[in-house]
């Protein structure tokens, strides 16, 4: 302690000693800062967080069959089992499965329909297992998609982890606003294409349907007038035909529910010999409609068959027609990923489009150089929720900052000292970062500054003030009651304030040592650990320097004077 | 009293100093807080992830025959405009499809839920006159996340060679739903990838056209014989009364196939000449589950499979409702067995919950084990002893607080205790180091031990609360961020900065008085402060 007394002792005696403090102090902190946009340290909303199970959403083209779909889906599971640490597979065809926080986003519960199928995997216990959930994603995801989406051409196949926070449609969400379907569809297919060669994007979908024909049976009013049947019995035999219908029912004693008597052709005779035009018509020939004469008329008499292109499901939202360009980052963070794809967007569609930046959040409107057609790109998804998020929290911190020095002014009606305390705990910032950087090199996967190193910074704003007001008090009294000149009270309050200073930053350090190993808090534990540290720093050399400096600590001049 | 009162405290800290220095009740309420603490952590109901107050709702509104584009002009269009005219609504989402338009409407988080979901329905009711012609009855869904996702899923499947059909193992499924939704706080339950019982006929388009038949004909036929009538009461001449019904005439699928659908040349035509008949499942549903699970050696293929999902009402202990559903499923084992049926727990929330919170309890136990050994070094035992109570003490005030608020034990709150952790320690150690220090500093000898106490927790006292007071400021601004991350920390701004005013107080009324039973002033009569004396005594002036 004396040694350490002694030692602040010199530094305050020297003029060059102080300015070496001071100086030093700000290159740490201009060097820490900076490693934010140079991307040594990076920045997420949430990490990875692993769990004891993922899903795994098959998105088959839309007109693809419930047979399609299961054969992917079971290209999908003979994969899985191949994995030693999977201990249960279901598999939930044409629906979605029990749902969970990240279904609820996703639109699990609405799905319905013969082209999609969702994949539950349990996992042994995370306790147990060496590779986390995100890493086994990551590494699944390439041999999973290059065996199984080959199956039918468009399927996409997504891997949806448990999100670590509150769940998000996906992790890049484009949202393409535009007024005609079709050009809106081919521009963001185009978006879905850039998706697909930017680094670190997996799982691209366009959310709309594919397009696919249909045929179009055209009832001639004429002909069905005149032998004597209506257009409603056509549209009920076509349905009662090869949909089949539940057409009575009948009440059963010993079963739950009521048991249904289902009408439909044989598969045998049901089934079309091809997709072409005229195996139709030769099924719809043999398919007799009986009229009110008791004659039967052969269905293709009174119906014109026509190819057209299927009408597709319409998505507006707040009022605008728009479709959906997802995609999930793979380990990485999205900000990276989404400016990269923003930036090509901008490069690769400027010969086409006119680009120009609007309001918000990076968003683009692109005009159609030819049809001078206006469409415009949104950003929603995780990268909206992180940067409303990270917002919100700077905010927060700048409120804090407010708080806390309104509340020092408060407590020592003096400005300087107030920002003295301020300035020392905003420097924690240093240790954050560089924190981070060193977490980020002993850990094999990236380490995030996430939102939860945000709420450690904050939080340590208030312990690193606590430090700075206690050897503030404590060199205060010394002057005051004890008689001491500035130099040797400020010494003599660093070194002995030292000792609880560290006994507390120990106390916090070791308290959060759980943490840093956490995959969602070890943000925390990483901004606490290596904060406190600068903190304990900061307030036991700078912040003397600084006392030393300012004229509004001349305690001991001031008692003088009043003597 | 009267040696203590010599000393005049100055500041809240030592004022409580004195106050319970010797008061017979403080070893009382502290013990009081450690049980009121553990009952808090064994009865607050626990859960994963915490409820995110999320308002909005689903409006379906199906129009049978309807391309999407023609939805979207009668249907979307005007619906989406008269949500706009709901206050709070941040997002409106349109689906236009084939024969039915569906409209999500999502509030700004945070709004009140049960009145934005009545404002929802209000507004659809208001403008039912608006509809289209053609459209069916709209539907409208509130979100309910706490009912709408499972925390339970149980998957059922036939083992290898049952002889069990799908609607049998369906409808064991149904009667274990009616068991398990009895069970208290059971919310929603559902089966997914049920096979319902129904008698398919199929029918043979070659032979139809054979016997000159069409299919509507055979649909009339059948619609003819399945008809249920209420039971018909008739009187006798004296009044009393003679009950008689028709009996439904489908009883098995023999009575289907038996069917005379039409005559053919004077001889009638049977159901079972043209379709088979058979008594399945529902073979128009496209939609199945099937389960493949580890073995020994290896997994066994997919095999068909029934989902049972249960839901919990908000605010309930999922620990308990998963307890509670697997005592249940244990008694259902030999009936299963019996059965050849097997399940599997394929999601299992409860169990998620409890190993978080008893993963949050480890921690602070081996936390407060590495901080209690650090203290002895720097301390001495007795101070880390000291320090080392104060912890459970501050967790047990803020438990029984959260519990009192209404709040749940989940990932978030854990974070937030896991986050105070480190700080709710630092006031007792400011306390004990200065107690510390004022005991072996110079004039300690005049003094006696309760003025020594109460003094050190004084002087520290105002400079320790301002500090702590920044520390909450700082936490306060966060309880404002906004959007869904902002639900999600809730319970941070909400429980640090009552973990840290509990620190405060346990530090000022619990340190003082365990330090006076525990700690003596050291046999050292001439021991000054060091600054007082010169270098080389300081060094080697130690006791």
């Amino acid at each position: 302690m004396k040694r350490f007394e002694q030692f602040i002792f010199n530094i305050l005696g020297s003029k060059r000693k102080q300015w070496t403090v001071i100086l030093l102090t700000l290159l740490a902190l201009a060097g820490s800062v900076m490693m934010l946009p140079t991307k040594i340290v990076l920045a997420k909303m949430l990490p990875g967080k692993s769990a004891n199970t993922f899903s795994i959403y098959v998105n088959a083209p839309t007109q693809a069959s419930i047979e399609e779909t299961r054969k992917i889906s079971e290209c999908v599971v003979s994969l899985l089992q191949k994995e030693p640490e999977v201990t249960d597979i279901e598999v939930y065809l044409g629906q979605g499965a029990p749902l969970d926080y990240a279904g609820l986003v996703k639109g699990s519960a609405f799905k319905n329909s013969e082209n999609v199928a969702e994949i539950v995997v349990n996992l042994t216990d995370k306790h147990e297992r060496e590779e986390p959930s995100f890493m086994m994603v990551h590494r699944l995801r390439p041999t999973i998609k290059a065996n199984c989406e080959a199956i039918k051409e468009g399927t996409v196949i997504q891997m949806v982890e448990q999100p670590a926070g509150p769940p998000t449609l996906a992790a890049v969400v484009a949202e393409i606003y535009g007024d005609n379907y079709a050009s809106t569809y081919a521009l963001s297919q185009k978006v879905a294409e850039i998706f697909k060669k930017t680094e670190g994007l997996a799982d691209v979908d366009v959310m709309a349907d594919d397009p696919y024909k249909k045929y179009e049976l055209i009832p001639n009013a004429d002909k069905i007038a005149r032998s004597g049947l209506s257009v409603e019995q056509v549209n009920k035999i076509l349905y009662l035909a090869f949909e089949g219908m539940v057409v009575a029912h009948k009440n059963s004693r010993n079963y739950p529910d009521q048991i249904g008597l289902f009408v439909r052709l044989s598969d045998t005779t049901r089934r079309l010999h091809d997709q072409s035009i005229a195996s139709l018509q030769s099924k719809l020939a043999s398919l007799k409609l009986m009229n009110q004469k008791g004659m039967l008329v052969p269905m293709n008499e009174v119906v014109t068959i026509k190819e057209v292109d299927a009408s597709p499901t319409l998505m507006q939202k707040d009022l605008r027609r728009m479709i959906n360009v997802t995609a999930e980052t793979d380990l990485v963070s999205q900000v990276y990923p989404l400016l990269d794809a923003r930036e090509k967007i901008m490069t690769e569609l400027a010969d086409q489009y006119e680009i120009t930046t609007t309001d918000y959040l990076f968003n683009l409107r692109l005009k159609d150089k030819k049809s001078g057609e206006v469409f415009d790109l949104k950003w929603d998804g995780e990268m909206k929720v992180t940067l409303d998020t990270f917002r919100d929290l700077g905010a927060a911190f700048i409120a804090a900052l407010i708080l806390i020095f309104l509340l020092l002014v408060v407590y020592y009606k003096n400005f300087t000292i107030s920002g003295i305390v301020l300035a020392g705990s905003f420097l924690s910032i240093i240790g954050v970062i560089i924190g981070h950087w060193v977490a980020d090199l002993v850990t094999e996967h990236t380490f995030f500054l996430t939102a939860t190193s945000l709420i450690g910074f904050i939080a340590l704003m208030g312990i690193s003030s606590r430090n700075s007001l206690l050897l503030v008090d404590f060199a205060k009294s010394l002057m005051e009651e004890k008689g001491f000149d500035k130099q040797h009270a400020i010494a003599i309050a660093s070194a002995t304030r030292a000792k609880p200073i560290m006994l507390t930053a120990i106390a916090i350090i070791l308290g959060s040592a759980l943490l840093a190993s956490d995959p969602i808090f070890g943000g925390l534990g990483v901004a606490l650990i290596s904060g406190t540290v600068a903190a304990v720093i900061v307030s036991l050399i700078f912040i003397p320097v600084l006392m030393y400096r300012s004229k509004a600590m001349d305690f001991d001049k001031n008692r003088e004077q009043n003597a | 009293m009267q040696e203590s009162t010599r000393y005049q405290p100055k500041d809240v800290a030592g004022k409580l100093a004195l106050g319970f220095l010797h008061n017979p009740l403080t070893m009382l309420l502290g013990i009081f807080l450690l049980v009121i603490g553990y009952i808090s952590l064994e009865i607050m109901p626990r859960e994963e992830d915490p409820q995110i107050a999320v308002a909005g709702g689903t409006i379906i509104v199906p129009m049978p025959g309807a391309t999407p584009r023609e939805v979207e002009n009668i249907i979307v269009n005007p619906l989406e405009r008269k949500i706009r005219e709901i206050k709070g609504v941040e997002h409106v989402y349109g689906i236009a499809m084939n024969n039915v338009g569906v409209v999500n409407v999502m509030y700004f988080i945070g709004e009140d839920r049960e009145k934005a979901n009545l404002n929802l329905y209000d507004k659809v009711m208001q403008n039912m006159d608006m509809l289209p012609k053609g459209t069916m009855k709209p539907i409208v869904k509130p979100f309910d996340v706490d009912i709408d996702i499972p925390i339970m899923a149980i998957t059922f499947y036939k083992k290898e060679g049952a002889k069990i059909s799908d609607p049998e193992l369906f409808k064991i499924v149904r009667e274990i739903q009616q068991d398990l939704n009895r069970i208290e706080n059971v919310s929603k339950t559902e089966i997914k990838g049920g096979r319902k019982e129904q008698y398919n006929i199929q029918i043979d388009l070659g032979k139809l056209s054979g016997y000159h038949l069409s299919l509507g004909q055979i649909v009339q036929a059948i619609q003819a014989l399945a008809v249920d009538v209420p039971d018909v009461k008739g009187r006798t001449q004296d009044g009393k009364l003679v009950i008689f019904g028709v009996k439904n005439a489908i009883e098995s699928v023999r009575d289907v196939e038996s069917l005379i659908v039409a005559q053919y040349q004077g001889s009638p035509i049977y159901l079972k000449n043209i379709a088979s008949v058979t008594a399945g499942s529902d073979i128009q549903n496209f939609k199945s589950v099937a389960i493949s699970e580890r073995h020994q050696n290896g997994f066994e293929a997919l095999k068909p499979a029934v989902t049972l999902t249960l839901g919990k009402l908000a605010g309930a202990n999922a620990v308990t409702i998963a307890n509670e559903v697997k005592e249940r499923m244990e008694a259902y084992k030999p009936q299963l067995e019996k059965a050849g049926v097997g399940f599997t727990i394929t999601r299992d929330y409860g169990k998620r919950a409890n190993d978080a919170v008893n993963e949050l309890v480890d921690h602070i136990l081996i936390t407060i084990v590495i901080i209690s050994v650090m203290l002895i070094f720097f301390l001495g035992w007795k101070e880390s002893l000291i320090v080392t109570f104060t912890v459970p003490a501050i967790l047990a005030i803020t438990l029984f607080i959260a519990y009192l608020s209404g709040q749940t034990i989940n990932r978030i709150t854990l974070f937030a205790f896991l986050l105070s952790l480190g700080l709710l320690v630092d006031a007792a150690i400011i306390v004990i180091e200065n107690i510390h220090r004022h005991l072996h500093s110079h004039d300690a000898v005049d003094k006696d031990m309760d003025t020594i106490m109460v003094e050190a927790t004084d002087e520290i006292g105002a400079p320790t609360n301002i500090a702590t007071l920044a520390i909450i400021l700082t936490m306060v601004p966060m309880a404002f961020v906004g959007g869904m991350m902002g639900q999600f920390m809730k319970p941070i701004p909400a429980n640090v900065p009552v973990a840290l005013v509990a620190s405060l107080v346990v530090a000022y009324i619990f340190t003082p008085y365990l330090g006076r039973r525990l700690l003596k002033k050291p046999h050292m009569h001439h021991h000054q402060h060091h600054w007082q004396k010169d270098g080389t005594k300081a060094q080697g002036g130690a006791e």
